[in-house]
């Protein structure tokens, strides 16, 4: 009885430190909504309010409260517009050519190194030639040169490209396999450790069955692997999607920014705007947070694969 | 092995070959994107911009970073932010994997809320971290800069000045900038770190704690002598894993205090890039790649040995 | 699974519909603005970098009042060159845009026919063979004559030739609120001091300033510099080389540690950014040494008195001047010295490998009109007109100006590099040190620590 009742009193508190723990861990995400939601009067305040609800007369009155817009209208700038689909377009940068553009870098991203990584690890997984130790470890050990300074070579050469007038090219196709080449080597570390896990017997016995080895790969293996292959597209996206600095760099023109690069717009040096600095972070921090609460499962997959293996 | 070899001889030369072109493209996009610039990398760190070109200088780019000042100072900032992030990120990760490896009706949930801090960009977190400080109108300045709970004139988080420091040169104790970097980093790594270690966590066998108990072990015995030291490589590629992040992160440092205040958070992977894309002095910079490449080199050769080593055990 | 191999296919599915809408909407931003001028065939694209963008309408945002100077323009170049140019604007970051032109230059990339830029930035850009020795062509030109010297020395290069064409000056001086020094500004630094103590006893500041060691070490270049001349001090031997450790230069730094150590300065100069502005805006720092340019970046305003200048662009500083709210002032100098102060020059480069140098020549010779000159000069430029008969302009004869012509006549101004050419490396190094000395340790000895800086950047010599 007694022992009972103690366990349960463990449990309960086990269950309260996690909820502090949570609350912790998310202050700084609520408070920047929160920010994101005051007006300029309520962000230039000394000292500074957590909820814009005071007034004269009181700390705190709910009926009181001046939510505001103002940073997600800057960012958006919305402008009346006849014949769409809603009575405005979107005209500010971020929604119309920013986050697209991410979306475009991220998603063609992922798929080549998913096909890449998948084929390839395949191969490291099941058969052992010479080099294949050497060719392992020299995939995870070209990683080890900071990307600061290989950013300098991998201009030259866009340029260099560029220059010899490459049909179909253009900065964003150079973009995309920068972050191909950035995100491969751990990539086909995490392949490589999910076919290790599927038994080696589904396939020989496809073979003795008449398959030959490439469609015994295609029928068996890979639907096999699928769970893992994805978990390599959706940790390819977001890191292609949080990438700064290659963008940063590498991309010249306002057209062809990602996401990441186009909040630096809003940085504003000598004007306090946090309101709008922090509408710009939900919005491009808000896909990816709602792509991972669906997928969660097939990131702690790749996570745990990927840090175990590199 | 010797398995395989004979079965490749029964094959025809595609099959044989097929390893060699499922690797192909790879080894190609790597050629390409990694390989040759690290070659041109350090092809760069012997050789110095002038106006007419390049001029090779041999090593004097590594002795004129080895002489900047701030370099040294630069290191010591490393070593500090690296022992403070992963000691904090390990110990937090540890205990709430402790929690979470209860078996609890929302251990989903939690886990889904923990997480949404990994999945947020290192520039973003640096700039949420930083509108909670900025002086005068950011949240938590309004609490730490009141003079009546923090005398005599409160605290501002990234102009306080550095304390004097306790050993010569070296950067300690940090300044509050600093600590304050640590705890976002550590903030954005905690969740993969803490999977990690829950994972580890539930391969060990519930008999063998439950046995320890019935000899009479408390909680922390348990922790401490089965736990841990059956953890303890996943533990060491916890810690590689957050020091090489740690060592090469540029973002938070770039959006939450630029280095400052004065060059109090100025750590290795900012000087680089400072040194190559601020000052553009791309000689001295890829000299400084070199040395840092080293250091990643030990670190993922040790993540190897450790892994190789865990594999082997299991 | 089943879901998320849902939710992949909504997501390939949207990308590929995303990106197909977004082609033919950014197409068009990307070619040419002015539809119109394009009847003949022979019509080329004009390339400027500019740290501003026309498509930029944020009232609020930094570079506003730049943006809508291209917003006007461009419009009326197409028109005056119409059949001939057809400028297009690449809008650049102010901090990086010499990077990218030193990178885009060694890659042999695509460079601008015209590049914005500043005399600060011309050794970085010269070390790295980034532009074009103009003297030939602009010797050749008819407004060359009519161009201040010392606007044309600081464009010059090591070797000899003129990498770059002036077109505004900007001196630095002082913005004082007139209601914080009842008595007037202070002309020594002991009177700062002494009105530092005051003010502090009202809870206010005597001054804000670039304190931050952000943006490379940029401070060096403003309030700092104005205070080590002002001790008669300065960065260089002349030779080449730096020197910081002299007598002038450690009384200017003792000088600057009092204000900042005793509460004279608010926390928030040294927090970053621009932010030190801040304490100016809302008047709770009575003065503020920095470029002329600033006006054009602090606002709005609120006077000491209650007084709202809140238009929210270049005007409110000007309002404030002409209301007499603000007032110029040239630095407090030690006495037998004249006021020091910082001159730097903005004006156009022509980029090794521009493609079409005669566009900018054009565009050069445009802009030197007396049509175009003053309102370059007054809004992107924010300085004065480097051409000697645009002074005599009507547009230069407002208070602000007669001011800030009167404190520039009060003044020695230079440009704060002298002799040094790694000026990146040195502004860096002067401003960590002096960082170091003010703020961060106000114990440090300073001749030693200015001693450290200096011989780390000779040892590059």
């Amino acid at each position: 009885m007694f022992g009972v009742s103690r366990r349960r009193l463990n449990v309960w508190l086990v269950n309260l430190a996690l909820v502090v723990i949570c609350i912790f861990a998310l202050i700084p995400v609520v408070t920047t909504v929160v920010i994101s939601f005051k007006g300029e009067r309520d962000i230039i305040r000394k000292p500074p309010n957590f909820l814009p609800c005071d007034t004269p007369t009181s700390a705190f009155d709910p009926t009181a409260c001046r939510w505001s817009v103002e940073g997600y209208q800057r960012v958006l700038s919305p402008k009346p517009s006849e014949g769409g689909l809603l009575p405005f377009a979107l005209t500010g940068n971020i929604v119309r050519v920013y986050i697209p553009n991410s979306f475009l870098y991220a998603t063609s991203t992922a798929l080549i190194v998913v096909f890449l990584a998948g084929m390839s690890g395949y191969a490291f997984s099941r058969y052992r030639f010479r080099g294949r130790s050497l060719l392992l470890f020299a995939i995870l050990a070209i990683t080890g040169v900071p990307l600061l300074t290989n950013l300098l070579a991998l201009y030259q050469m866009g340029v260099v490209i560029r220059k010899a007038q490459v049909p179909f090219y253009d900065d964003r196709l150079f973009l995309v396999a920068v972050y191909t080449g950035f995100f491969l080597p751990l990539s086909v570390w995490i392949a490589k450790g999910f076919f290790d896990a599927i038994p080696r017997e589904l396939e020989e016995a496809a073979v003795i069955d008449g398959c030959s080895p490439f469609s015994a790969l295609l029928r068996i293996s890979m639907p096999l692997a699928l769970p893992g292959l994805m978990a390599v597209f959706l940790l390819t996206f977001v890191n292609v999607w949080n990438e700064f600095i290659a963008g940063y760099l590498l991309i010249a023109k306002n057209e062809f920014k990602p996401a990441m690069f186009g909040l630096y717009e809003f940085l504003g040096q000598n004007i306090i705007n946090l309101q709008v600095v922090a509408a710009a972070c939900i919005l491009i921090a808000l896909p990816i947070v709602v792509l991972f609460i669906f997928a969660r499962r097939s990131f702690f997959a790749a996570m745990v694969e990927g840090a175990i293996k590199g | 092995m010797q398995q395989t070899q004979t079965r490749k001889k029964r094959r025809g030369p595609f099959h044989t070959m097929l390893p060699f072109w499922l690797i192909l493209p790879t080894v190609l996009v790597l050629l390409a994107i990694q390989v040759y610039p690290a070659f041109y990398t350090i092809w760069l760190s012997f050789h110095e911009r002038q106006p007419q070109g390049w001029e090779y200088v041999g090593l004097n780019n590594f002795v004129r970073l080895l002489g900047m000042g701030v370099f040294s100072e630069s290191v010591g900032h490393t070593i500090v932010f690296l022992v403070g992030y992963t000691s904090l990120t390990l110990v937090l990760g540890f205990i709430i994997a402790l929690l979470l490896n209860r078996k609890l009706k929302l251990s989903g949930l939690y886990v889904t809320l923990l997480f949404i801090p990994w999945i947020i960009a290192d520039i973003i977190v640096g700039i949420v971290f930083r509108l909670l400080v900025v002086p005068d109108y950011g949240l938590l300045s309004g609490i730490l800069q009141n003079p009546a709970i923090f005398p005599p004139n409160g605290i501002s988080v990234l102009t306080a000045t550095r304390p004097p420091s306790w050993f010569g040169g070296f950067p300690f104790p940090p300044a509050l900038a600093m600590i304050y970097l640590i705890m976002a980093s550590a903030w954005r790594a905690l969740p993969f770190i803490t999977l990690l270690l829950l994972a580890a966590m539930q391969t060990v066998s519930t008999e063998v704690i439950e046995s320890s108990r019935i000899d009479g072990a408390n909680g922390w015995q348990v922790v401490r002598r089965i736990m841990i030291p059956l953890m303890l490589p996943t533990l060491v590629v916890a810690l590689f894993s957050l020091t090489l992040g740690g060592m090469n992160g540029v973002g938070m440092v770039f959006s939450l205090t630029g280095g400052g205040p004065g060059s109090a958070t100025e750590v290795l992977s900012y000087l680089l890039y400072v040194l190559g894309w601020s000052q553009l002095n791309f000689g001295r910079a890829a000299a400084l790649a070199m040395l840092i490449a080293v250091v990643n080199w030990i670190l993922i050769l040790s993540t190897l040995r450790v892994t190789r080593v865990e594999e082997r055990t299991h | 699974m089943k879901r998320l191999w849902t939710l992949m296919s909504m997501l390939v599915l949207a990308s590929l519909i995303l990106s197909a809408c977004v082609a033919p909407a950014t197409a068009p931003a990307a070619a040419p603005a002015g539809g119109e001028a394009a009847p003949s065939g022979e019509v080329k694209d004009f390339i400027t970098w500019y740290q501003y963008d026309e498509k930029n309408e944020d009232p609020a945002s930094d570079e506003r009042v730049g943006n809508q100077y291209l917003r006007d323009t461009i419009p009326q170049f197409n028109e005056a060159f119409a059949g001939k140019w057809n400028w297009v604007n690449q809008p650049k970051a102010w901090d990086r845009m010499n990077a990218e032109l030193v990178a885009a230059v060694q890659a042999g990339g695509d460079v601008p026919d015209l590049f914005d830029m500043g005399s600060s930035g011309l050794s970085l850009l010269y070390q790295n063979g980034a532009l074009q020795d103009l003297s030939e062509w602009a010797k050749a030109q008819s407004w060359y004559a009519d161009m201040d010297p010392n606007a044309l020395a600081a464009c010059t290069g090591p070797d000899g030739g003129l990498y770059c064409i002036p077109i505004a000056e900007r001196p630095h001086l002082v913005y004082v609120w007139k209601d914080r020094f009842p008595d007037g500004f202070p002309t020594t630094p002991d009177g700062y001091l002494a009105e530092g103590e005051r003010l502090k006893g009202e809870g206010l500041y005597a001054m804000t300033f670039f304190g931050s060691t952000d943006f490379d070490g940029s401070g060096a270049t403003r309030a700092v510099f104005m205070t080590f001349a002002s001790f008669g001090g300065g960065y260089d031997d002349g030779q080449g080389n730096m020197l910081l450790n002299t007598p002038e230069n450690v009384a200017a730094v003792e000088f600057l540690r009092s204000m900042v150590q005793n509460g004279y300065v608010p926390e928030i100069a040294f927090a970053g950014g621009f932010q030190e502005e801040n304490a100016f805006k809302d008047a709770s720092a009575g003065s503020f040494p920095t470029g002329l340019f600033g006006y054009r970046y602090v606002n709005p305003l609120t006077a000491p008195n209650g007084t709202q200048y809140s238009k929210g662009n270049e005007e409110d500083m000007l309002d404030a001047i002409a209301a007499g709210d603000v007032v110029l002032a040239p630095f407090p100098a030690v006495e037998g010295q004249k006021p020091g102060c910082n001159n730097e020059v903005t004006g156009f480069g022509i980029p090794v490998g521009a493609k079409n140098p005669e566009a900018a020549q054009d565009y050069i010779n445009w802009i030197m009109s007396p049509e175009q000159n003053p309102d370059w000069v007054l809004r992107p430029g924010a300085g004065f007109p480097a051409l000697m008969t645009s002074r005599g302009l009507e547009q230069f004869q407002t208070p602000f100006y007669q001011q800030a012509g009167d404190v520039v006549a009060a003044s020695a101004c230079r440009p704060w590099h002298g002799s040094l050419e790694r000026r990146p490396e040195a502004q860096r190094l002067i401003m960590g040190a002096v960082y170091k000395l003010i703020k961060e340790d106000p114990t440090a000895d300073i001749a030693t620590v200015l001693q450290a800086a200096q011989d780390e950047y000779n040892a590059g010599n």
